[in-house]
């Protein structure tokens, strides 16, 4: 315990030195890991913990950039309230499609999910007033800029590892994990599956949504089919499930993992990455469904042995 | 302490249970036997509230209780143990008994609550390990296990002794005495496994077809004509 402790205080020290050595490429690269590792992470609170498989989190990313993007157009607030109102309201949207698809479990509530995904991007795409339709919004570019929001980023990050893990360790996380093993005994042993599962919904969504916000500011420039895509919201899941679904390092070695493999396959294969993707998730779950985590205590036992 | 009247489940055109009343005193144990299908288990989801009745009514030391969620009834002090154990495997045999004192009828001191329930029905040096790893012995007490860690004044028993071997059944059937000794406990009990019933319970009541056909002390039921009737069929 010490020592992971430890451990991520190191890892975050040394990320937050090194833009001083960074190239430009290399500095959006890893500013863009830090939002997906958190989102990853935000994903596994409902995903992982509670078992509840979303694909439709690119609604929440998608509502968190677009209202963020939306008030530091109209220069309502300061960047990080502007996004932390985007998350509120990501995480209220969350709730209102959530509290009655919630008691679906399983493949049930994944296919709705997917549902809801479609559904929002759509309504994005044609709300030309809000979102600026399938142009998007530009948002104006401060110099120096980038560089305070590579450790806005990495602190923001930082917060959600944290969360991950008292999540993990309180009343709520338990409460999560037993649903998780059992949503009736859960109920026999007196958990309200809708009252803990709507909460990390909410919280998931609205982590989700600051996520999209930062994002946002970092690229200056939105668009419905990039930040609300089914890609996007594949992506929350291969992250989690490549790395390890239920654990805090699981997420963040899964995204760290995708970010690279990401930017190599869009690169070489851009008409192809989705069906590698897919075959990607497939094949993780056939064979190591606890994934770069679960492969870890394999090997760790099979050398103890 | 309990008083159920006049409850009744209806599936469709099934009358899974019909109109069954009873009372459970306080610290008794009360038998709930029956053949296959009889509804047993209907009754128990109606009173644990994981079943809403067609009508009826469940209520504990007078106050009404039926139509409240499941997780609410054991806030009031009533929680159910299933016939198909039904532990969380992804959590440790002490998380299990964690979840238990942690969200039922008294979340104080929840971590002593979880200890204390695991000694009692002797599971205390298994509490690292998952359930998986139990025998279904040993499942069934951690069922047990959790179910007291709510601390709750109204245990509902589902087959907690059928299905382990004879020696270990014994073994369940002290377990449940003490803990009514050491909780002063009101137990229904659903149980097939006759000897027990005989040892166990203080009344029993008999279930056949969603009906209650007799009541009364062990000995006098299984002689009751009715009774050999619902389980053998009538001449």
């Amino acid at each position: 315990m010490k020592l992971g402790i430890a451990l991520t205080a190191a890892a975050l020290l040394v990320l937050a030195l090194l833009p001083l050595a960074l190239s430009p490429y290399a500095h959006n690269l890893m500013t863009l890991s830090f939002l997906f590792v958190a989102t990853a992470l935000a994903w596994n609170w409902l995903g992982g913990y509670a078992g509840q498989i979303s694909f439709g989190h690119a609604a929440m990313f998608g509502t968190g950039g677009f209202v963020a993007a939306r008030l530091l157009l109209a220069g309502a607030l300061p960047a990080p309230l502007a996004w932390i109102a985007g998350g509120i309201v990501a995480g209220a949207y969350a709730l209102i499609w959530g509290h009655p698809t919630l008691r679906l479990r399983g493949p049930y509530f994944s296919i709705a999910t997917i549902g809801v995904g479609e559904a929002t991007r759509l309504v994005f795409t044609y709300w030309d007033r809000f979102t600026g339709g399938s142009s998007g919004l530009s948002l104006p570019m401060v110099p120096g800029a980038k560089r305070a929001l590579y450790w806005e980023a990495l602190a923001f990050l930082a917060l959600i590892v944290l969360a991950s893990w008292l999540i993990r360790r309180s009343r709520l996380g338990l409460a999560l994990f037993a649903i998780r093993g059992d949503v009736e005994a859960a109920a026999d042993v007196g958990i309200s599956a809708t009252f803990y599962q709507d909460l990390v919904l909410f919280l998931s969504g609205a982590a989700t949504g600051i996520a999209g916000g930062i994002y946002a500011s970092y690229f200056s420039f939105i668009e419905p089919n990039d930040m609300l895509g089914f890609d996007r919201s594949i992506s929350f899941v291969l992250m989690a499930v490549i790395g390890g679904v239920g654990t805090i390092l699981g997420p963040v070695l899964g995204a760290v993992v995708f970010v690279l493999l990401r930017q190599f396959l869009v690169g070489s294969y851009p008409q192809l990455y989705l069906g590698l993707y897919g075959g990607l998730l497939v094949a993780v779950i056939l064979f190591e469904p606890l994934g770069l985590m679960g492969l870890g205590h394999r090997l760790v036992r099979r050398a103890a042995r | 302490m309990l008083r159920v009247e006049k409850l009744s489940r209806r599936f469709g055109g099934l009358k899974a249970v019909d109109e069954v009343s009873l009372e459970l005193g306080r610290e008794e144990i009360l038998g709930v036997i029956g053949p296959n299908g009889a509804g047993k288990t209907t009754l128990f989801s109606m009173i644990a509230g994981s079943l809403r009745p067609t009508s009826g009514s469940v209520a504990l030391e007078g106050l009404l209780i039926s139509g409240l969620p499941a997780h609410r009834v054991v806030h009031k002090g009533i929680v159910r143990t299933h016939q198909i154990v039904r532990p969380f495997a992804n959590l440790t045999v002490f998380e299990n008994a964690l979840a238990g004192a942690t969200f039922g009828a008294d979340q104080t001191h929840a971590r002593v609550k979880a200890q204390e329930a695991l000694a009692l029905v002797g599971l205390s040096e298994r509490a690292a390990d998952l359930p998986g790893s139990l025998t279904l012995a040993g499942r069934k007490k951690l069922e047990l296990a959790r179910a007291l860690a709510t601390t709750p004044r109204v245990l509902l028993l589902d087959e907690v002794i059928a299905g382990v071997n004879p020696s270990e059944a014994l073994e369940m059937a002290q377990l449940i005495k003490k803990i009514r000794a050491a909780r002063k406990l009101s137990i229904l009990l659903i149980e097939h496994v006759m000897p027990a019933v005989m040892t166990l319970c203080d009344r029993v009541i008999v279930l056949d077809a969603g009906r209650a056909i007799a009541g009364g002390k062990p000995a006098e039921v299984v002689n009751d004509p009715l009774v050999i009737a619902a389980y053998l069929g009538s001449a």
